[in-house]
Parts: C-alpha cells; sequence; structure tokens
C-alpha cells in the first residue's frame, strides 16, 4: 500500500498577468484529514481545481495511490475517486434528495424506463449507512444548508470519492449542524475516506484535522502536524511577509468628516454598521470574503437598498436609493468585477471614459460635443498614465491595470469625492499595482476620500489610514494606524 | 525599389483588411448588390426607375417602424406588439381623423403609441427584464393591443371620409420623405446625444451601465416611447395610403421590421448597429420582395427564402461576436 491517497508534485499554473501556483508540491497521506490555509487569492482555489479537472492546463504531475493521474475534466476527476464540495452546492433545488444523488446515472431498464424503486431504495440504504437523518424523497430546496451538505456527502461517497475536499464547509452551518458535520468528518476517516479541509477558522482545524498545510502567494510555506503547531503560528505563516516598499509613501492632510454611517443595515446582509470617512483619507476595509464588505460599499453607492439606517454625506442626512443618486452625491463604486461591472469592456475607451458625466461633454446637456470628448479621454489617458494605442481601442484588448485606471478616471472626471474602490488592484500584476496606489495617493492628496476593500492584508496595512474589520456583516474592529499589526486584523476577521 | 515594395505591400494589406472589414459589418450590402445584378439579368422590368420608385414607396413603411425597432435592438430589447400597435393606431387615426381633424388625431395617434411602448418598457424596467422578458411581455403586449384593437373597432374595417388633407401623406413620395426624415433624425439620436450613447450601453453591458450612476430604467422607458411612436408614425402613413384602416392591418408587420434590422446587421444581443444597417436592411427585404415577384416566385417559396435569409443574418451575427470575443 502505498502511504499517500494524493501527491501533487511541482504544480505550476500561471493565468495572464499572475502566477497562481509557483512549483506548490502538496502531499497528503491515506485517512487523514488535511488543512489546506491561506489568504484570500494565495491559491486554494486554484490548486483545488485543478485536481477537480476545472482547469486542465498547468505544468507538474499528479499521483493518487502512487499512481500518475491525468485530470482533464471533472469526471476525470471523478473516476479517480476525487470530489469537491464547493461552497455553493451543486443541488437542483426543484429535485428530489434521490435523483440529486444519481442524477446523470439514473437506473433505468432496458426500455429507458427508470426505476424510480431502486432509485429510492439506494439512496435510503446511502443515508442509513451514512447515519444521516434524511428522506430521500425531500425536495432539495427544502433541506438546510447542513442536511444540503450531507446529500453532498452522501453523492460523492455514491460514486466511491476516496478524497473529499471541502471548501468552507462550515462557513453556512450552526454551531450544533458543525458538531454533527465533525461527526460525520470522523466517521469518513475510520472509513479509509482522506478529506481535504479548506478554512478560515482556525479553532476548527485544530479540532477536526491530522495536518495543516499554509499556502501564500502561490507557494507551499509549511506543511506540519496540526498538533505541534498553534494559532498564532498559523496565522503568522499566512501573513508573514515583509511589507515595506510594496507602497509608496505619502504626505497628506486628514480634513474634516466627509462620510459618516449610522446604524446601516441590510436584512441579513449588513447588521448595523456605523463608521465615518474623512477628507483625504484612506480607510481600508478587510475582512474574509462574504463578510458583507461589497454589501456594504453596494449598499453607500446606491447599486442594492438600505433596509434602515443614516447616511451623512458632508453634514447633510442623504437618501440614497439609486446608483444615480450616489453618483449625485459624489460617491463613487469602482467595482470588483471589473469586466462586468466596471466597463463595457467591449466598448472603446473613448466611450467608457465619458459615460458617467455625458453632460458634461454636451451642447446645453442635448447634443454632444464630439470635439471636447476627445479632448477630455486624452487628457485622462495623459494624467491617469492609461497605456492604449488609440482612443477607439476596446477596453477588452487593454491590461487589467489600464483598465482599472479607465474606471477610475471616468469617476474622476465624474468629479466623485468619495470613491470606494472593492479589489482595486485583483488579477494586476505588480508594476500597475505600485501605479495604481500612486494614483489612490494623488487623489486623497487633492481632498477626495478613498474607503478600498481588499482582501490582501499587505495592500490593507500599507495603503490605508484606518482599517475597518468585518466579518459576519458587522464592523468586528477599527484600527489606527499605529495600531495595525496583521495578527491582530486577521483574528477580527476570523472572529 | 525595395521602398516601394514595401509601399505596396502595406497598400495589399491595408486593402484587405478593409476588405474584411465591410464584409464584416456590410455583408447584406454585397447580398443587396447581387440580387441587383441577377434579377437585372433575368428580367428588364426590374431595373427601371419605375420598379425602383414602386420599391421605395413599398418599403417605407415597414421602413419606419424599423428606425424604432433598431433602438430597442441596440439597447438589447425586442418589441413584438408594434404589429398591433400599427392596427390599433390605424383605427384610432381614421375616427379621429374623422371626428376632431387632422393634427389633433395625429397627435392623439402618436400619443398612444407612445404610451402603449411606454408601458411595455415600464414593465421591463421594473421586472429588470433582459432580451427573453423582453420577447414574452411584448408578446403579451401584442395580444392585448390586438385584443383592444378590435373591442375599438367592433372588428370592422374602418372607412375614411375621402381624400383631403390626411390622404396626401401617404401620397407619391410623401411616405419615402417621411421616412427619410425618421431615419435622419434616429441616426443623430444615435450618435450625437446622451440618450443615444445610453442607448449603446444599455446593449453593450446593462448592468456596467447602472454602475456607473445611470438610471437605466428610465432610459429603457425612453427607447420603448420613442419606438411606439414610430409604430404609430407607420400607422399613419399606410393608413393615410390605404385610406382606409383594417384592425388587422399590422399584424405580422414586428417580424418583417424586426428582420430588416438584424438581416441589416445590427446585433440582436445589443450595443453594436447603426441606421445604416437598418436601412441596408429594409432596403434588402424589399428588393428581395420585389425581385421574387418579378420572377414570379409565389408567396410561400417567397417566405423559405426570407426565413433563410434571416437565419443566416443571425448566424452571421452570432459568428462575427464569436470571433471577436476570442481575442
Amino acid at each position: 500500500m502505498h502511504e499517500f491517497a494524493l501527491e501533487m508534485m511541482d504544480i505550476t499554473k500561471v493565468f495572464p498577468g499572475v502566477k497562481a501556483l509557483d512549483k506548490v508540491n502538496f502531499n497528503v497521506k491515506k485517512g487523514e484529514v488535511h488543512a489546506l490555509v491561506g489568504e484570500n487569492g494565495a491559491g486554494k482555489s486554484t490548486l483545488m481545481k485543478i485536481l477537480d479537472g476545472v482547469y486542465s492546463s498547468y505544468d507538474g504531475e499528479i499521483r493518487i495511490n502512487g499512481e500518475k493521474v491525468l485530470l482533464r475534466d471533472t469526471n476525470d476527476a471523478k473516476k479517480n475517486g476525487i470530489s469537491l464540495i464547493f461552497q455553493e452546492f451543486n443541488l437542483i433545488p426543484s429535485l428530489s434528495v434521490a435523483e440529486n444523488i444519481y442524477l446523470g446515472r439514473l437506473e433505468s431498464n432496458k426500455l429507458g424506463v427508470l426505476n424510480w424503486k431502486r432509485i429510492k431504495e439506494s439512496a435510503a440504504d446511502l443515508f442509513q449507512a451514512l447515519g444521516f437523518n434524511i428522506s430521500a424523497d425531500a425536495i432539495v430546496e427544502n433541506l438546510s444548508i447542513a442536511e444540503k451538505q450531507m446529500v453532498e456527502i452522501a453523492k460523492a461517497l455514491s460514486i466511491n470519492a476516496r478524497i473529499i475536499i471541502m471548501d468552507e464547509p462550515t462557513a453556512a452551518l450552526t454551531q450544533s449542524e458543525i458538531l454533527k458535520l465533525f461527526k460525520i468528518i470522523r466517521e469518513l476517516k475510520c472509513k479509509g475516506v482522506t478529506i481535504i479541509y479548506i478554512s478560515h477558522r482556525l479553532e476548527e482545524i485544530f479540532e477536526i484535522t491530522d495536518t495543516t498545510t499554509v499556502l501564500r502567494d502561490g507557494q507551499i510555506i509549511d506543511t506540519v502536524k496540526t498538533c505541534n503547531t498553534s494559532k498564532a503560528e498559523i496565522i503568522e505563516k499566512m501573513v508573514g511577509r515583509s511589507i515595506d516598499r510594496e507602497f509608496p509613501v505619502c504626505q497628506k492632510e486628514i480634513g474634516e468628516t466627509i462620510l459618516e454611517v449610522k446604524d446601516l443595515i441590510r436584512k441579513d446582509v449588513l447588521k448595523e454598521i456605523n463608521f465615518n470617512l474623512r477628507a483625504g483619507e484612506i480607510l481600508g476595509i478587510s475582512g474574509l470574503v462574504g463578510s458583507g464588505r461589497t454589501e456594504l460599499a453596494r449598499t453607500i453607492f446606491g447599486a442594492d437598498a438600505v433596509d434602515s439606517g443614516e447616511l451623512k454625506i458632508k453634514n447633510k442626512v442623504v437618501r440614497i436609493y439609486s446608483t444615480l443618486q450616489g453618483k449625485k452625491n459624489s460617491v463613487a463604486l469602482v467595482p470588483e468585477d471589473r469586466k462586468d461591472q466596471g466597463l463595457v469592456v467591449n466598448f472603446s475607451v473613448l466611450l467608457n471614459m465619458t459615460i458617467c458625466n455625458l453632460k458634461k461633454v454636451t451642447f446645453k446637456n442635448l447634443i454632444l460635443n464630439k470635439r471636447k470628448e476627445k479632448l477630455v479621454c486624452g487628457e485622462y489617458i495623459k494624467k491617469l498614465g492609461v497605456k492604449t494605442p488609440s482612443m477607439q481601442q476596446k477596453c477588452i484588448n487593454l491590461s487589467g491595470g489600464n483598465q482599472q485606471k479607465i474606471v477610475l478616471a471616468k469617476w474622476l472626471f465624474a468629479d466623485a469625492d468619495i470613491l470606494i474602490l472593492d479589489e482595486p488592484t485583483r488579477g494586476i500584476d505588480v508594476g500597475a499595482k505600485f501605479e495604481i496606489y500612486l494614483l489612490m495617493h494623488e487623489m486623497v492628496k487633492t481632498g477626495k476620500s478613498i474607503i478600498m476593500i481588499s482582501s490582501e492584508l499587505p495592500e490593507v496595512i500599507g495603503m490605508s489610514d484606518r482599517i475597518l474589520v468585518m466579518s459576519e456583516g458587522k464592523v468586528k474592529g477599527c484600527f489606527e494606524k499605529k495600531d495595525i499589526n496583521p495578527e491582530l486584523i486577521m483574528k477580527a476577521a476570523i472572529g | 525599389m525595395i521602398k516601394s515594395e514595401n509601399i505596396a505591400g502595406s497598400m495589399d494589406r491595408f486593402f484587405i483588411s478593409k476588405i474584411r472589414y465591410i464584409f464584416q459589418n456590410y455583408a447584406v450590402a454585397l447580398v443587396l448588390i447581387a440580387i441587383v445584378i441577377l434579377v437585372s439579368l433575368y428580367s428588364h422590368s426590374f431595373l427601371t426607375i419605375q420598379n425602383f420608385d414602386n420599391i421605395l414607396k413599398q418599403i417605407s413603411v415597414i421602413g419606419i417602424l424599423s428606425c424604432g425597432m433598431t433602438l430597442v435592438i441596440i439597447s438589447g430589447g425586442i418589441d413584438l406588439s408594434v404589429g398591433s400597435i400599427v392596427s390599433l393606431a390605424g383605427v384610432i387615426v381614421i375616427n379621429q381623423v374623422n371626428t376632431m381633424g387632422v393634427l389633433p388625431a395625429i397627435i392623439v395617434t402618436l400619443g398612444t403609441g407612445a404610451l402603449l411602448g411606454a408601458i411595455s418598457g415600464l414593465i421591463l424596467a421594473k421586472i429588470k427584464g433582459r432580451l427573453g422578458e423582453a420577447f414574452i411581455i411584448t408578446f403579451g403586449m401584442m395580444s392585448v393591443i390586438a385584443s383592444l384593437t378590435m373591442i375599438y373597432s367592433g372588428g370592422i374595417f374602418q372607412q375614411g371620409s375621402g381624400t383631403g388633407l390626411f390622404g396626401k401623406i401617404g401620397l407619391g413620395v410623401a411616405p419615402v420623405i417621411i421616412f427619410i426624415v425618421i431615419i435622419v433624425i434616429t441616426q443623430f439620436l444615435l450618435t450625437n446625444t446622451p440618450l443615444g450613447r445610453v442607448i449603446y450601453f444599455l446593449g453593450g453591458n446593462i448592468e456596467a451601465t447602472s454602475m456607473s450612476g445611470i438610471n437605466v430604467s428610465f432610459y429603457r422607458v425612453m427607447v420603448f416611447t420613442l419606438n411606439g411612436i414610430t409604430a404609430a408614425a407607420a400607422a399613419i402613413v399606410l393608413t393615410s395610403r390605404v385610406g382606409a384602416a383594417s384592425p388587422a392591418a399590422g399584424t405580422g408587420y414586428e417580424l418583417d421590421a424586426i428582420a430588416a434590422v438584424v438581416v441589416g446587421g445590427v446585433s440582436l444581443s445589443g450595443g453594436r448597429g447603426s441606421m445604416i444597417n437598418t436601412v441596408l436592411g429594409v432596403v434588402v427585404m424589399g428588393v428581395l420582395g420585389n425581385a421574387l415577384n418579378i420572377m414570379n416566385i409565389s408567396s410561400y417559396p417567397q417566405n423559405i427564402i426570407k426565413g433563410i435569409i434571416i437565419i443566416l443574418a443571425v448566424g452571421i451575427d452570432i459568428w462575427n461576436k464569436n470571433r471577436q470575443w476570442k481575442v
């Protein structure tokens, strides 16, 4: 018998402009629960997607039970006994539990008529063997999240999965459901199933896993026996890197409060958010994906409706119920999803540049002044250093950094004073990142204010004057520049 | 020597890329030229001024309809209710001309078209619908408006009260002039006004447009309202020319208009195209119909040919788009 259930050797995966994984060696022993931890963007998802056959092009070798395998698609992964349980389930809500489990391989007789009795029986048998208390007839959409997860696990086992990857399995579970899940994991372990457990919640890792691997910037930092390490040590390994010189220095003055957020509530998403923002300030918002950061940004901008609470901009209470209102109150949102929300990528640089403030390039608000439009566009291309062959170039043909500059430019042209930047440097290479940071400094020097949401701790720490940490829709802490340290933020974010 | 060869080479490349551009954007113009050449070889009565005068008059009504439809399709929508609007506007205008006079009747009719378009636009904006929803909602509107027309007219053919001022709208070259004026207005709207710019953005990416602080609902309602107005205008021209209005006069017109727009090369997925495309499409469909008539091809095979051309046009559009996306 081979010692390792899974060996991933020298795995390298390059996306345009970003090296997501760099010679990663990830080995998992048979029958163990192996934790994979790291910040957002460290490469965990990429590594697991390679294992699940989602990304078929990569460098390196994968062995299962010591045998080299090729994982070209998810079917290959399934054949090799690998099953990935995503944060969002792959179940069809309107179908029954039994149908979901055997979807795609429903048993039928020679005439093609399905044998429902057999299908239901085998689902029921499966649940009994696992000790799950779910009816095979239940419709998936009526199940709780924990139950849906059990269905996913049963589905994985029904195709003889020997390696199950769980991505943030406890994210939406209550405490008692988590205990139930752990019981199931231990039983699976006894049956010899290998589990890769991805979670941000470190205490869980100490409770359930045998080995922990820390991934950072696409590289394996360390693989240790979980019982031989500590929470503090893992956090240090997750974030520990030198953060000087990655960010420009800025001399500026911070002025009066420009935005006040009071008891902002959006049902199920934001819970009594309070904070303020001063002129010339960069306020960083840190927190895990799903902590309500993006939702907060969208609510202030007016892209999502607010349930209750008060917004004060320049000492005036405002009601922002649409993006137009947001714009009129000089709030801008540079969205995380640049290609689908920030720009119309199939349109030219010129068209995208002026769309937020068309009035300014018209005769009497009625007729477009195309000469002025071109002048404006040229001016902003120069000002922000956008590298494009011409104004007529379609944005889709530009690099991520240049696209981001255009999104920033269009809001500068719209005279926004409060800029909310959601992951402003995601998918942008190092050089362009620095340029974006410089632009941010330019903006705050002229008295504008920035709220920067980022998953990259060093970026938040390097750029912000203050940092707000969010978790589960709440503000979990607010740190002044002098008090900022990565461990503190990580602790607040993990809750 | 070497230098001149280089210039020749780059000129070649320039022409090749130019030709490719024309092929991609105006393939239909080439189809038009081909039809004209082939049919004029076949029949001497085809390439005559009289015949072309004929064609122009025939295409005016669908042409006017297509102008509004172009706006809707560029904005990423579609409107199946315009045929019904033509029917309803036709019976309204002929009755109102008889009772309240020409100018008030025209204003009331255009207003009705605007209102009906606005209703479709408003529903679509409220439910934040996309192309699929637009199909179904305007399909529903089509049925509602067709029934309203039947109720209003009692299902009876509405006779006008003879010639007079109203009859002049559909007379001689007047429909062609109205068509051209509407083309010029819509093209100016599209390329030279903020409204036109936003129409392209709606079709390009409605989410990104909304995230640019633009009230997308308002603009969507505007687009459908304008489309309702052009539909009513088409009805006025048609009714004037015929001198009477059938409560089913516009049946099927929406498909002719959509076909013309799409055949001309306006992208069904929105964000691309101009009035040049639409005019080309209208002319091609008109010339094609005329040519088939001249060649004595009966209406059933004619419809098969038209159907194939529409399917081809959508195919070419998707093919073009996929090529672009690949970059």
